[in-house]
């Protein structure tokens, strides 16, 4: 099989160091019409400048609303091999760790019932293979879940919640990543397979302020590692620094955001009152500063991408709390989170813009927190606001 | 209300919708507990029993998600009609 | 052939099935790391256990072919352990360091390409493009891939004042990290949707096609049981085209891409940051969009020459001030740059003192 395409545009890209995504669908191409299709199909668009997809539809497995879906081909005449082209998701284990036993076993059932290409991950995080048809939805659910393996989120819909590496491999890491992270996702089941909600609902769990999973740019409940004691100091280790020729004045003290930092030459200080916990110093002289030791999360709300009135990062709204398995208080917190958005949203909005269009005080009353200075920038700066009854008691 | 009623109020409605409105889970369950009386999860349950047969199935499209009758050929094959 | 027996909601199988033992006994205790080269580093753990990661990249688009053979390599050298990262990087976990050697010289036999570690780019976040999107308007691989390319001794070797973190969103909706990178390129429309009023009004609800648009814009047309779009308002987000699919906003000639930069996701040092428009528009040139590569190579390049010693590129324009941005990188500034729809109020500048 193959080669059904003379793809000489595609072909140009087989050029040059960096890995090949035509590279890739031809190798599935050797082995399955639709990959061989496929490539026939995005070699046309690479001539007329345009997509050939459809999307959405009744598909799916039984009792679902998540996880497939449902891609056709809007020139299926053309290529019958990709009339049918639907995403199956699956959900990735928690950091994205594996072994080569299991995911060979799920190369091995994709191949049987699938084009042979896949992504190494989605943006959310599954697991994504890349083209199956109808019929062989339930087949391949029945394979992966026998096995272990069960679908994602999409739609209206909880979505597969992701994390950092989290203790598994960073020393930053201030809370289980991992953990959290899987107990969300078992916790959420039943609003993740079945789209009841508004719309999308993502979560992301992030180890310290460096973010590694884009919690606070991408996700709708952002949970990011942090500490509330003192910055732990080895000044041997400071010295060895500066010994190998880092310039602990410029690229520490001068860069600290706060100015919390002092170094005379010979020890380096920490105004521990004044650090913001930023990482900046941690991340740079890994070695010689760790972090507290009391530890947990700050939750931040509502961040999104541009559609429909512009994108929106996370807000602040629980500037810590301690986050130890089985993560109850973050279960309820969340169940309260989604609970008001749920009750109050229009189809296809998303919590961020609720929280604009309602304000913050009703949501912030909704989760039971008390209005705090780390939630805001700055305060409120014209003289219009409102006043509820209980202001007055 | 038997979970029985409940279902063709359900399906009755989801007939009635067709082509006029994309209806959400909420939307069929508020509808069919102002019909019926009966609460949010007696309602519910019985609307996520016929999702789990296929006698109404999830559906997605215009960027979000609904719940619709599939096919008649559909639902004759698997002896739902 | 009867079918095995499905399970319902049983979620992802837990993670602990696939930690090497060296992160099952060392889980949490992790002390420092160091970075050894341009896609290596070692994690030390309190106990004195070592971690070596070796990372490559990967295309995001992979064949099972290709998996296999990654899973072969990981059989043969890190005891079938690894896992990837959330840019798309696959990491080779090796609990023995004698094994880093020949992994490392089989990866560079098989031209598999290490990096990404350190200040440095890694992968680009990216989106599927016209490979199996409907709302494309352009291909997001085609593009990292060109860029990539031109960029490729920054993910291997070659370092920069900090870490480079590039994205290409395929059309607005963004499903990547578009919005906070230190440079990415995002697909826009130019040009009011053509409408098929028949479908419209046999397909699409009228009500929510009116109140998808954010710059209200859409009218019900009650004559033609359709809608009608005010050209003058329209910002060609596609909004209506989601809901709506016979509202073709696609216009193959006129779509393009744009170039955002100055995005961080972190709050590392300076708080997270939205990108801000560099360059409105470019064409889309398939296969190898070479403009679209000659601009990214030059921001990178004013920066690589003009940021301090750790500054993301958002953090050197804002130190510099985005005047300067546009008088080193040589970008006109058009209209598009400053803001019409819900930002402009916080964007235009109140102070007197600025730089020419």
């Amino acid at each position: 099989m193959g080669g059904k395409y003379k793809t000489p545009m595609l072909d140009e890209l087989e050029k040059g160091p960096w890995p090949s995504f035509v590279t890739e669908i031809k190798k599935a191409a050797k082995r399955t019409e639709m990959a061989d299709d496929e490539l026939g199909q995005v070699e046309k668009s690479y001539v007329t400048k345009r997509g050939y997809w459809k999307h959405g539809g009744i598909v799916g497995v039984l009792g679902y609303g998540g996880g497939v879906i449902g891609r056709y081909s809007s020139l299926p005449n053309e290529f019958p091999g990709i009339a049918h082209f639907h995403t199956v998701r699956l959900n990735q284990p928690s950091g994205f760790f594996y072994t080569a036993e299991a995911l060979k076993m799920i190369m091995d059932i994709w191949d049987k019932y699938g084009s042979g290409l896949t992504n190494m991950h989605g943006s959310t995080g599954d697991l994504v293979l890349l083209g199956t048809t109808t019929e062989n939805l339930e087949v391949l659910f029945a394979e992966y879940s026998s096995r272990g393996w069960d679908l994602g989120g999409s739609g209206s819909a909880m979505r597969t919640p992701s994390c950092c590496v989290g203790q598994a491999r960073c020393e930053w890491a201030c809370i289980d990543t991992m953990a959290i992270c899987n107990e969300v996702t078992q916790y959420y089941q039943d609003q993740l397979h079945r789209p009841s909600f508004p719309y999308k609902f993502k979560i992301k769990v992030a180890g310290c302020a460096c973010d590694c999973v884009a919690a606070i740019a991408r996700a709708d409940l952002s949970i990011i590692g942090t500490w509330k004691d003192n910055i732990r100091i080895d000044q041997a280790e400071v010295k060895k620094y500066a010994d190998g020729g880092m310039n602990i004045q410029a690229e520490i003290v001068e860069m600290c955001p706060t100015a919390c930092m002092s170094y005379d030459g010979k020890t380096l200080k920490v105004n521990d009152a004044q650090c913001s916990r930023c990482m900046h110093c941690i991340a740079k002289m890994t070695k010689a500063l760790k972090q507290g030791k009391v530890k947990g999360a700050s939750i931040l709300v509502g961040s999104k991408a541009p559609i429909v009135v512009g994108s929106l990062l996370s807000w602040v709204v629980v500037p810590f709390m301690e986050l130890e398995a089985p993560f109850d208080n973050l279960k309820d917190l969340a169940d309260k989170m989604i609970e008001w958005w749920d009750d109050n949203a229009k189809p296809r909005e998303r919590i961020g813009e609720l929280i604009e269009v309602k304000g913050m005080r009703p949501f912030l009353e909704a989760i039971e927190m008390p209005p705090v200075p780390q939630q805001v920038k700055y305060p409120r700066k014209d003289p219009f606001f409102f006043w509820s009854e209980s202001d007055f008691n | 209300m038997e979970q029985t009623e409940i279902q063709e109020k359900i399906f009755a409605y989801m007939q009635q919708m067709k082509g006029k409105k994309k209806l959400k889970e909420k939307d069929i369950i508020k509808k069919i507990m102002e019909e019926s009386g009966d609460d949010k999860d007696t309602v519910k349950k019985a609307l996520r029993a016929m999702i789990d047969v296929g006698k109404v199935m999830y559906s997605y499209g215009g960027g979000s998600s609904s719940v619709e009758i599939p096919s008649e050929e559909y639902l004759k094959e698997k002896g739902l009609i | 052939m009867s079918l095995p027996e499905r399970q319902t909601d049983i979620g992802p199988p837990h993670y602990e099935k696939f930690l090497p033992p060296v992160i099952k006994k060392n889980y949490g205790k992790w002390a420092h790391h160091e970075v050894l080269s341009g896609g290596t580093m070692v994690h030390v753990a309190e106990s004195g256990d070592k971690l070596y990661t070796v990372r490559v990249a990967s295309p995001r688009i992979l064949s099972t072919d290709t998996i296999r053979e990654i899973c072969e390599m990981a059989e043969k050298y890190s005891d079938g352990y690894l896992r990837f990262t959330t840019r798309n990087n696959v990491e080779f976990l090796l609990s023995d360091q004698s094994k880093m050697a020949p992994l490392l010289a089989e990866l560079k036999d098989k031209k598999y390409s290490v990096g990404g570690i350190g200040p440095r780019i890694s992968n680009i976040v990216h989106t599927q493009g016209w490979v199996h999107c409907h709302s494309a308007c352009t291909d997001a691989s085609g593009i990292v891939k060109s860029v990539m390319d031109e960029l490729h001794d920054y993910f291997t070797t070659k370092t920069l004042p900090n870490k480079v973190r590039l994205a290409v969103a395929c059309c607005v909706n963004m499903c990547g990290a578009v919005h906070c990178s230190d440079i990415a390129v995002v697909a826009i429309h130019r040009k009011v949707p053509v409408i098929d009023h028949e479908t419209v009004g046999k397909m699409c609800e009228i009500p929510t096609t009116v109140s998808s648009c954010p710059t209200s814009a859409i009218r019900p047309n009650p004559k033609t049981k359709s809608i009608t779009i005010n050209e003058e308002k329209c910002m060609y987000c596609g909004n209506c085209f989601t809901v709506c699919p016979p509202i073709e906003i696609h216009n193959p000639q006129q779509d393009g891409v744009a170039i955002v930069v100055g995005g961080k996701v972190g709050s590392l040092r300076t708080d997270p940051k939205f990108s801000k428009l560099a360059i409105p528009y470019i064409e889309n040139e398939p296969p190898r969009w070479p403009k679209v590569v000659a601009a990214i190579k030059n921001i990178l390049d004013v920066y690589a020459a003009n940021a301090k010693k750790h500054e993301r590129v958002g953090e050197w324009i804002e130190r510099v001030g985005w005047e300067d941005f546009f008088k080193l990188t040589g970008i006109p500034f058009t209209f598009q740059h400053i803001d019409d729809f819900t930002f402009m109020r916080d964007t235009l500048r109140n102070s007197a003192a600025f730089k020419y």
